[in-house]
């Protein structure tokens, strides 16, 4: 089970990408007919089949409603709010050279936090939330950048050293907003959106935070095998003809970018960008060339599986964030013993 | 030709020269070794000469232009690099490594093709490493390492290889076969090499080969010899260089080849040093 995937059989690779275009898709079409209100499978089709091509539907309202405006924005955005956080994950462990670090090591989770905290205070509304949570993700990453430059260049320990310093300021500031809250409403509200949930995807959100999104996986999917050439630290991957700040720019960008329209939107999921690479090394492999496409697939599919159980065994949704490490963890010693580790 | 020349080179850490005013040129096709005890400034000379280091006076050419104008895919299509220690970090297949010698040659958003495939698998039959290449490289033996490291420096098809002590840290064994391997390279590939070591017979070793050999000797922020082994690698300048006491023998093994080796026998007492290993005589 290591990657041969690559050079050595064409057909098996495209076989492999095949499936890891359609799990993701197979995980959402599963969700539409799971959940407490029944929508049979052949419903389900016939409402995407009318909706899609545009004839009018006969099923009731709220059976389209639910599967059109509800179950399927939701899944959507599960796929790529997993998918997010498992690539820019997997991207950090590369050019961190450090298989212990997620997609929160430069402090964009924290940032965002805050960022949401503030915005659940100042306005209590949704739309400034977003704004100010991926903002502050953003600046958050920007500041440890600026103080591993204090350095003169970005050495990849500064880098983590900034990281931390960055994300404890935002974690005493969250902690700060927290203290100050009403404690009636926005407390709760601060509570629940640090503990990620997917339950308001709406179509409008998906198309918005789907730009940065987008475009930070489209950035680290092109840039993948860079990834590997980084991963031999900055002074090998000069000699080997890659300038390691630039390149390493890039991948900060790109993953900052679709970290920070994840987290905006969904809040702070914690374990997926931290063990879906891990999980995906495990599978095909530590070549960033077949582990970053792997990655965004299993987190994909990761966390639709998990908001479908969030929302299916109590009565009232249990948070994602909460979810990701109960379901996850025993799925991880599963693998570790089955793949014996995958050559660590 | 001069591949790589060096003119009036100075570096040093926190205002401290470590050296100054190194000048030098390698040629092509020669094995230019760089000797000198611990400390001297081997690693960080090459750093400069690699791009990675600015010197803070003189300059470094490459093909006649200054390396610190050469952007690094550029002197990565010139000079390749062996590292002393090369740190471990993720289990990657050896082809996976030895194909990252290619990404001088391949865009920034591009993955190696074909071609660069062929160009690796031809880089580690050359080595002679071919039954290792679905091997995690992390699990290999460190000999094995070093060898997947130089089948990497050929696939980035470079005349010039640079390598920092390439045989630290290996057994009698693999010492040698390295050192075997880089007289095949500069032999049958017609490769120019640039190495730093710690071992005078290293340099002997190479010119015992036949081939063209120059070694420096490093040490007081300078070089204190440039020349053939034959010529700077007496007991007078070795005592100079490491206060050690040695013999130069010679062995005759065939009619027309000898031998030569250096043999230390003791260190002199008249030596002290600070932390670093510098002299401060």
């Amino acid at each position: 089970m290591n990657g041969n995937y690559l050079e050595d059989n064409t057909h098996k690779r495209r076989l492999t990408y095949l499936l890891l275009v359609v799990a993701p898709l197979a995980f959402i079409f599963v969700s539409l007919f799971l959940g407490r209100y029944p929508v049979s499978i052949s419903d389900v089709i016939y409402i995407l089949w009318c909706k899609i091509s545009g004839t009018p539907c006969s099923l009731p309202e709220i059976c389209q409603t639910i599967v059109w405006d509800i179950r399927l924005p939701r899944a959507i955005l599960g796929a790529m709010v997993g998918g997010c956080l498992a690539v820019s994950g997997a991207a950090f462990q590369g050019i961190f050279r450090n298989p212990l670090v997620n997609s929160g090591i430069l402090g964009v989770s924290s940032g965002a936090g805050f960022g949401a905290a503030l915005a659940i205070i100042l306005f209590n509304a949704t739309a400034p939330t977003y704004i100010f949570a991926f903002a502050f993700g953003i600046l958050a990453v920007v500041l440890s950048y600026l103080i591993a430059q204090v350095y003169n260049a970005t050495p990849t320990i500064m880098l983590v050293l900034g990281g931390v310093i960055v994300s404890s300021v935002f974690s005493a500031l969250i902690s700060l907003t927290k203290y100050v809250a009403d404690p009636m409403d926005q407390l709760p509200a601060i509570v629940f959106w640090l503990m990620g949930s997917l339950a308001s995807a709406r179509y409008q959100d998906i198309s918005i935070a789907g730009i940065p999104m987008l475009i930070g996986i489209s950035g680290l999917l092109a840039i993948r095998w860079r990834i590997n050439v980084m991963s031999m630290g900055d002074k090998e991957a000069q000699s080997l003809g890659i300038n390691p700040v630039i390149n390493k720019g890039i991948v900060i960008a790109c993953a900052t970018l679709a970290t920070a329209g994840a987290v905006c939107v969904s809040g702070i999921i914690g374990w997926v960008g931290l063990v879906m690479p891990h999980i995906g090394r495990m599978l095909v492999g530590n070549d960033n060339r077949i582990l970053i496409p792997t990655s965004l697939s299993l987190g994909a599919c990761f966390l639709i599986l998990v908001d479908n159980l969030g929302r299916m065994l109590t009565g009232s949704e249990i948070p994602l964030g909460i979810l990701t490490a109960l379901v996850g963890a025993p799925f991880f010693v599963y693998l570790l013993k089955i793949t014996k580790g995958g050559g660590w | 030709m001069a591949l790589i020349e060096a003119r009036g080179v100075e570096f040093g850490y926190n205002g401290i020269p470590l050296f100054q005013n190194i000048n030098f040129s390698i040629e092509s096709g020669e094995l230019f070794c760089l000797l000198g005890p611990n400390g001297c400034g081997k690693t960080t000379l090459l750093d400069c000469i690699l791009g990675h280091l600015k010197p803070l006076k003189g300059e470094i050419l490459l093909n006649d232009s200054n390396i610190s104008r050469i952007r690094p895919e550029q002197i990565a299509r010139q000079v390749a690099y062996v590292p002393q220690n090369h740190e471990k970090t993720f289990p990657y297949r050896v082809l996976d490594v030895v194909l990252m010698g290619r990404a001088a040659y391949i865009g920034m958003f591009d993955r190696p093709g074909e071609e660069d495939l062929a160009i690796a698998e031809e880089a580690l039959a050359t080595v002679g490493i071919t039954h290792l290449k679905d091997r995690r490289y992390t699990q290999l033996s460190g000999g094995e390492v070093q060898l997947v490291m130089v089948a990497r420096a050929l696939a980035q098809r470079t005349p010039v290889i640079v390598m920092d002590e390439p045989t630290a840290h290996l057994d009698f064994k693999h010492e040698l076969v390295i050192m075997e391997k880089v007289v095949e390279l500069v032999r049958e590939q017609g490769l120019t090499i640039l190495m730093a070591t710690h071992f005078p017979n290293h340099c002997f070793y190479f010119e015992n080969s036949g081939l063209i050999t120059r070694v420096a000797l490093m040490s007081n922020m300078n070089f204190l010899a440039l020349g053939s082994p034959s010529e700077v690698l007496s007991e007078e300048n070795l005592k100079q260089l490491y206060y050690v006491n040695t013999r130069v023998v010679s062995f005759p093994v065939d009619v027309n080849q000898e031998i030569k080796q250096i043999i230390a026998i003791s260190t002199t007492d008249s030596r002290h040093e600070d932390k670093q290993g510098r002299s401060v005589l």
